[in-house]
């Protein structure tokens, strides 16, 4: 079982049962990079340049991503990790953390850099209403795992860890973070904030892998729990991301109060129901919107390979692999025998 | 919303969609389907425009919304191109007003306003000018040439070399900018006007282009024109001073740098002055490499350098951690890159097993100087020293060890390149002046230099595929396209002008130039041959040998004309040696055959005949060096260089943007079996790669592979044997999926067996990419995971439900509201909004029959009885209904959400049909869901 009470058995990594936690694990451990490795000299001079409206998205971005990866850690910390026995998923989690620590930081660096009224990006997500509704919203569903006594033995404990994750991990991650991601990335394809580009590709290959355990802790969650597997509580999660999508609908709208080229309020809701099908989708529920991509440039951004041209631009797909050797050639991971 | 646009004077006028609708259709005159890209286009505009957008902007969005569609059909990157220089010539030659027939003369007289203005403002140099007849210049430009362009070159084209205004906007159009270049190198001709007209034709015909600096500093009253710097620093404070000046300077003038660091003391090292010790060269390269920083190239690009060191430094070991990515900050290089200087004695050492010596150049300071068999022997001289005890300090660590840490280094950091100073040396023509003790920025260049004088090196490129006609090269136009290429070379270096004396003096003395060739792989698509293949070899061999003699022989013909360079005498040109005679010198020394093939593959050159002309002259030191093109391919739309194609869709992330590489070739091949549209988002979804793609024919994957589906082997074969005819080296870009470090120490000495002298920039297949955004992605459908679509089966086979097998179509789940026993309480914030009207709208046909119900808050979920899972009990199951109807209950008392302003989405409840018909509309939308992409795991 990978959500439970842990046991004394499960203190020891081997034999692993859900290799694909481990194998995120060993990515994510390549996927090493910090903030320090980007310059953005050239980014200040296109700051610059940049309208006020554009500036104010790009500060409105930030002022949500800072303390929102904090946030995903808080939920990791509280909500995921007590609730998990297996130690391969202990370990992804632990590289997560440290990855949105990261996260947290590297938008840190940007904001050091930036020439911006700090004290009042910090504060922006605490006096702005669309914001603070999608923070509210992450701590609604992690409060039931910290401040009542959670027994994650029960079905009712694990329809909670159920609706933290999806709440963390589904929502947050997996479609508001997408939503920012895509906006940032589409000044970096108008050729603008260039290496600031570079970091978000950083941050949003990071952040695949969290949606993919996510996704997988999901799944095996309910192969491994039936009793949850009932179509109001999968209609209730459904409405749990509807929710979701709702209050990033009237945050967009606060980051593009007007537009900017290329990009308004609607084309990145558009953008956000489209991800959210594709959400949906991957935790066996039906589309919701049927939404077309708005932003086909996406591809060039993210879904094939990037050369670099290396004194031009940070590469963004070097991998670290501190123990390359041939040793490490088809090592194979054990598997346990699936215990059922 | 009304939007409104504002223009340029800064007035507001209602946004009209009928005049951009006019403008993108003219644009799409002439393409296959131009009503509905127009729509496409229009309606994608539309998507993106707001409330008192620019002109300018509004311009943007629509060539942004064609470049979007380029993945769909890559008729859209002509639309694209076509907006592009819709908005050059407005700017530069003025409001044309859509009358097509007065553009031409507009775009003609505009040249001259041009020129005249341009030099009265001093943007151009003033002999652009004095010895042209302008009207005549004017009469050669050719508008149609514009048509040659695709989006991502002409994009490039114009940020990155056309001359701009104060706003940086463009101040010529591409017919303007080539014809700058033409003319500002044909000044000292007899006849400029005549030679500016032929060099124009070439370049605008995308036959040749020149390399970067030229294209940004001809014409221009500061003609820096040169491409390479290589500079060595030597071991005394005010030399690296000094070296530190030089290199921003140069940097200044746009040029990449190679700086060879190998005469730098240990650190450790005791310093004459005192009794203190050297800090080693870390510390010192660091203040190179954050001076480079501090420069913008050509206004836009950090400077660019490559440390050399060779591996027999006592500090090569810190050399390698400089690329890193974590550690001391001051210890690592962030914006240089790093290549080593391998000698074949190393080589010998990693393959018999030998150990290898570090050794403080302050003790050895003749090694540097050495190669070949005298290399060898000092070297072993030193090392008996070194075990002896008469060296102060040195590190033995077995050779094999060594190249092992310097591919383990190459795959994670991608530095450093390796290079090889035997071969490099052994083969030279022009070191008759010094041994060569690095290459250059991007490991094409091997020139010697000394304390007084910076080697310099000076480019262009011949685009092979503009020379393919029918299956066929044009070699008549190809040996045109050398020898003006050439000449056109020669004259920039009278023209040239640097920031430092002893590159004036390099350049000036040897007159070096580097003519290379890029589009290799696009020419082998277009005659249908497989990069790892036979023939592809033969046809590099063939091709190198015949730019080689032609470009040798305009050399040889320009010494008759103008002279020879300073150093000719004593060269292995005026012993009547021409590159391929020097083989036979590196095998000598070497004591073993290089594995290379040979003999010529091109019949009819007579190489002793232009044995017997070289002894009379060279007007050049170097004739040929492949760059990596990185720039220029893409702005002649081709191949970069000898490199394969990355994927047959990628992005290239470049200083004037981010644009999506598609295979010209492969989408017309494949639009003419009809496969296109069939196989395009699949190319997307396996990121360029077609090998798995079932629909299309092998013959076609044979021919379109990735660099990362091309045998290394391959991309080895067709340097060495290029490698053969070029005086100096290629930039040799290596891709390896594979991580295993035998297999790469394996190619790599399978290079240096071949004779290759230089290896440039390692890719690795990254393991893991950021989650696909246009294609279909459906990670659980991957994993074979059903979810929540599970609660939906439809099975009702021999298992018991919880209702004891009522029928089928009887209701399973009725929720009554006012169950009132204690159940787990619940935050009510956590419910969601689940009105009864709502569930009332949208009941689905399954569900009819329950609708009759009277309970207010009646909750119909499935019709289905067996949805519930086998293993939950009647007992659970009720305590579910209890949760449910509470949880309904409860949240008809809730407090709105503080987002309710919202307004709320319907959120009909989930049906069977709806899961259901999941799998069947994957299908049809997204062809490509039978193909797993194992990017990751």
């Amino acid at each position: 079982m990978l959500i439970g009470k842990a046991q004394p058995e499960d203190m020891v990594l081997h034999p692993i049962r859900y290799p694909w936690a481990y194998d995120l694990y060993n990515q994510a451990v390549r996927n090493t990079w910090f903030p320090h490795e980007i310059a953005l000299k050239e980014d200040l001079d296109d700051w610059a340049k940049m309208t006020e409206d554009e500036r104010h998205a790009v500060k409105f971005l930030m002022a949500f991503f800072n303390p929102a990866e904090l946030i995903v850690n808080r939920s990791i910390a509280l909500g995921m990790y007590p609730y998990i026995k297996a130690p391969e998923a202990h370990l992804y989690l632990a590289k997560v953390m440290w990855e949105e620590a990261n996260h947290c930081v590297a938008f840190e660096y940007v904001l050091e850099t930036f020439p911006l009224d700090r004290a009042k990006v910090f504060s922006t997500h605490l006096e702005t209403p669309s914001m603070k509704a999608k923070e509210e919203y992450v701590f609604k569903y992690l409060r039931r795992m910290t401040e009542t006594i959670l027994d994650i033995e029960t079905v009712e404990g694990k329809k909670d860890f159920v609706r933290n994750l999806v709440a963390t991990n589904i929502v947050m991650e997996g479609i508001w973070f997408y939503s920012g991601f895509m906006v940032a990335l589409s000044f970096r394809q108008r050729n603008q904030l260039r290496n600031f580009g570079s970091m978000i590709t950083w941050v949003l290959r990071d952040e695949s892998l969290h949606l993919k355990f996510g996704i997988n802790l999901v799944h095996t969650a309910l192969e491994e729990n039936p009793e949850l597997l009932t179509p109001e509580f999968a209609n209730e999660i459904r409405d749990i991301i509807i929710e979701g999508v709702e209050r990033e609908t009237a945050y967009n709208k606060d980051l593009f109060p007007r537009g900017i080229l290329g990009l308004n309020a609607d084309y990145v809701n558009q953008y956000v129901q489209y991800v959210t099908d594709r959400r949906l989708e991957e935790l066996g529920l039906p589309k919701h919107y049927n939404a077309k991509n708005p932003a086909k440039w996406m591809s060039t951004a993210t879904d094939v390979f990037e050369l670099v041209n290396f004194f031009e631009a940070q590469n963004t797909s070097y991998e670290v692999d501190g123990h390359a050797s041939s040793s490490t050639k088809a090592k194979p991971v054990e598997v346990a025998k699936e215990a059922e | 919303m009304e939007i409104y646009i504002k223009k340029r004077d800064g007035t507001r006028e209602p946004f009209n969609a009928d005049r951009i609708n006019r403008s993108i259709e003219r644009a799409c005159k002439g393409l296959s389907d131009p009503i509905s890209m127009v729509t496409q286009i229009a309606t994608e505009t539309r998507l993106t425009l707001y409330d008192g957008i620019t002109t300018e902007e509004m311009d943007q969005a629509t060539i942004n919304a064609s470049v979007q569609n380029i993945k769909e059909d890559i008729e859209y990157d002509r639309v694209a191109t076509r907006l592009l220089l819709k908005t050059v010539y407005r700017r530069v030659v003025g409001e044309f007003e859509n009358k097509e027939e007065t553009l031409e003369k507009m775009h003609r007289d505009g040249f001259i306003r041009y020129v005249t203005q341009g030099v009265a403002e001093g943007l151009l140099d003033t002999r652009m000018a004095e010895k042209y007849n302008l009207e005549r210049m004017a009469d050669c430009l050719d508008i149609e040439r514009d048509e040659l362009f695709e989006y991502a070159g002409l994009s490039s084209l114009l940020n990155r070399y056309a001359v701009k205004d104060k706003e940086q906007q463009p101040r010529e159009t591409p017919q303007y900018f080539f014809m700058r270049i033409a003319m500002g190198l044909a000044y000292n001709e007899q006849d400029p006007n005549a030679w500016a007209k032929k060099f124009y034709d070439k370049m605008s015909r995308l036959e040749y282009v020149a390399g970067g600096s030229t294209n940004i500093h001809a014409g221009t009253p500061r003609p820096a024109l040169s491409n390479c710097f290589l500079l060595e620093i030597h071991d005394d404070i005010e030399h690296i001073a000094k070296s530190v000046a030089d290199v921003i300077k140069l940097s200044k003038a746009s040029g990449g740098i190679g700086a060879s660091i190998t005469k730098l003391r240990a650190a450790g090292s005791p310093l004459s002055s005192n009794n203190t010790t050297s800090s080693g060269p870390t510390p010192f390269a660091k203040i190179i490499d954050t001076a480079i920083r501090a420069v913008q190239r050509g206004g836009k690009k950090k400077g660019a350098l490559c440390f050399y060191m060779e591996n027999w430094h006592y500090d090569f070991p810190e050399f390698l951690d400089w690329k890193h990515n974590a550690g001391d900050d001051y210890l690592r290089m962030r914006t240089a890159n790093t290549a080593v200087f391998l000698s074949d004695e190393f080589m010998r050492r990693v393959a018999n097993g030998s150990d290898w010596y570090m050794f403080d150049p302050k003790e050895t300071p003749d090694l540097n100087e050495l190669y070949g068999d005298r290399f060898v022997k000092r070297y072993t001289e030193y090392a008996l020293m070194a075990e002896s005890g008469k060296l102060r300090i040195f590190k033995k660590v077995p050779a094999r060890e060594q190249f092992r840490q310097i591919l383990v280094s190459l795959q994670t950091t991608s530095h450093p390149w390796l290079t090889w100073k035997d071969a490099v040396n052994l083969r030279a023509l022009n070191n008759n002046t010094g041994t060569i003790h690095m290459s250059n920025l991007c490991t094409e260049i091997c020139l010697p230099q000394d304390k007084d004088h910076i080697a310099v090196c000076n480019l262009a490129s011949i685009n092979l595929a503009t020379h393919v006609h029918n299956k066929e090269i044009n070699w008549s136009k190809l040996e045109s396209s050398v020898r003006f290429a050439l000449r056109q070379l020669d004259n920039l270096i009278d023209i040239n002008v640097l920031p430092v004396k002893e590159a004036e003096a390099g350049d000036k003395e040897n007159r070096a130039i580097g003519l290379g060739v890029m589009g290799f792989t696009d020419t082998l698509e277009k005659l249908g041959i497989a990069y790892d293949s036979d023939f592809a070899a033969d046809f590099a061999d063939r091709i190198f040998e015949f730019i080689s003699y032609m470009a040798i022989d305009e050399s040889a013909n320009l010494a008759q004309e103008r002279g020879s360079y300073s150093h000719f005498a004593g060269s292995g040109w005026s012993r009547g040696k021409v590159p391929i005679d020097t083989l036979a010198r590196l095998e000598r020394d070497r004591g073993i055959p290089l594995t290379v093939m040979k003999e010529s593959r091109h019949k009819g050159l007579n190489w002793d005949v232009l044995r017997q002309k070289v002894t009379k002259g060279m007007r050049n030191a170097t004739l040929m060096a492949v760059a990596p093109n990185a720039n220029i391919g893409l702005v002649a739309g081709t191949t970069p260089g000898i490199d394969p194609r990355f994927a047959q869709v990628f992005s290239r992330n470049k200083i004037s943007g981010k644009y999506l590489d598609i295979n010209h070739n492969l989408v017309l091949d494949l639009k003419n079996m009809g496969l296109w549209e069939k196989v395009r988002d699949e190319i997307i979804e396996a990121q360029g790669d077609i090998e798995n793609i079932s629909d299309i024919p092998e013959h076609i994957k044979k021919i379109y592979k990735t660099s990362f589906t091309t045998s290394p082997f391959a991309f080895i074969e067709v340097a060495a044997r290029a490698q053969k005819w070029v005086d100096q080296a290629l930039s040799r870009n290596m891709y390896l999926e594979t991580r295993d470090i035998d297999e790469t120490m394996k190619i790599y000495q399978t290079a240096w067996e071949k004779g290759v002298k230089t290896t440039y920039y390692l890719h690795m297949k990254p393991r893991h990419t950021a989650e696909q955004s246009t294609v279909h992605v459906n990670k659980a459908e991957k994993m074979g995971k059903k979810g929540f679509a599970a609660a939906f089966s439809r099975k009702v086979e021999n298992h018991p439900t919880a209702f004891g097998g009522i029928s089928k179509l009887q209701p399973s789940l009725l929720v009554v509201s006012n169950t009132d026993e204690e159940e787990v309480p619940l935050p009510d914030e956590a419910e969601p909004a689940h009105v009864p009207e709502e569930v009332e709208e949208v009941v689905s046909p399954v569900r009819m029959s329950h609708t009759s119900s009277p309970a207010p808050f009646q909750r119909v979920h499935i019709a289905d009885t067996d949805h519930v899972a086998p293993e939950l009990s009647v007992k659970e199951s009720s305590q579910k209904k209890q949760d449910v109807g509470q949880r309904v209950g409860e949240s008809e008392m809730r407090e709105p959400s503080p987002v309710a302003e919202v307004a709320v989405a319907k959120r009909p409840v989930i049906t069977v049909e709806e899961v259901l018909a999941m799998s069947a509309t994957a299908g049809p939308e997204d062809p490509q869901d039978q193909f797993i992409c194992d990017s990751c795991q």
